[in-house]
């Protein structure tokens, strides 16, 4: 009977301790961090109820305090995980999104822009006796030739160059 | 009765337990592969932030390194091959020293001292790039 007296607490204790151990290994790992939070409360609570029973029955308390400073201390490095990832959102928020945004679009922007230097693209809309055409590359010496070929027809011309490409719109009647 | 011994020694339940949990993480890294990509344990860090963290990739770097691919881990996360060491260190410390502390009952305090102190530092040297990180940016 008095063995079991002055055993009173360490079950508790001793559940404190895994508990607190495991969080604390938990809590610094950035992906679980946050979610330690929940066993090193329990690890808290556990080792609280043990020290409590341990001091009214004068039993050892070496563990439960060993299981209480572990949990406090895998609690707070858990709760700073909170701070780390609100900092690192709100980092990426201020000055990295808007960046990266602007890139992304200048990437896109580039890859167009090649794109179409690359490209002969030809547009013919007709209505009726009215029929226009555009067409938009970057071949110089095939825009001449079409130009020419343009000014032997019967046909009214609109042209617009820039230095990427090169439309040609003709309404023929 | 002189069986359940054991059950009176809270360095031995400590023990076992946790050798117990490290056991499971092994088992967790074996049963789910690299390859499907089922793993249940996401990264909230990198739901809250849209960002992946030092820690991420780490239950691919454990399911390749069990089954032996140790280029292919480190590839998943750098810190793989060292943190899965350490477990496996912990669960080869874990059974050792519970071997000697039944059988040396005189150099047990010592024992626990020296346990302490070496997975301590253990743990520190392991973990460092993680507290780095936690501490760089709290």
């Amino acid at each position: 009977m008095e063995e079991a007296k002055n055993n009173s607490g360490q079950n508790l204790g001793i559940a404190a301790l895994i508990t607190a151990i495991i969080t604390f290994v938990m809590a610094v790992i950035p992906c679980v961090g946050m979610i330690a939070i929940i066993p090193g409360i329990i690890a808290i609570v556990l080792a609280a109820v043990g020290l409590s029973q341990a001091q009214r029955s004068d039993s050892p308390r070496g563990v439960i305090m060993a299981g209480l400073i572990i949990g406090v201390i895998a609690t707070m490095v858990s709760f700073s995980q909170y701070f780390v990832a609100g900092k690192f959102a709100r980092n990426f928020d201020k000055d990295k999104w808007p960046e990266r945004i602007e890139e992304i679009v200048n990437d896109v922007q580039d890859n167009v822009i090649r794109d179409l230097e690359d490209a002969n693209v030809s547009i013919k809309v007709e209505d009726g006796d009215q029929k226009v055409e555009i067409n938009v590359g970057t071949d110089k010496s095939d825009k001449e030739k079409t130009l020419e070929e343009l000014e032997g027809a019967d046909t009214t011309k609109h042209e617009r160059a820039d230095t990427t490409q090169h439309v040609s719109i003709t309404i023929r009647k | 009765m002189k069986k359940r011994a054991w059950l009176n020694e809270p360095y031995l339940i400590i023990n076992f337990v946790l050798a117990g949990v490290i056991m499971l993480i092994m088992i967790y890294s074996g049963i789910f592969s690299p390859d499907k990509d089922e793993y249940p344990v996401v990264c909230i860090h990198e739901k809250l932030t849209g960002e992946p963290c030092v820690s991420c990739g780490l239950s691919h770097s454990f399911s390749l390194i069990i089954r032996g691919r140790i280029d292919e881990a480190y590839e998943w996360n750098q810190y793989g091959m060292r943190i899965f060491l350490f477990f496996a260190g912990q669960l080869f410390i874990r059974l050792v020293f519970s071997v000697i502390y039944a059988n040396h009952p005189d150099s047990r305090k010592q024992l626990i001292i020296y346990d302490i102190i070496g997975s301590s530092a253990l743990f520190l040297i392991t973990f460092m790039p993680f507290l780095i990180y936690i501490f760089k940016f709290s």
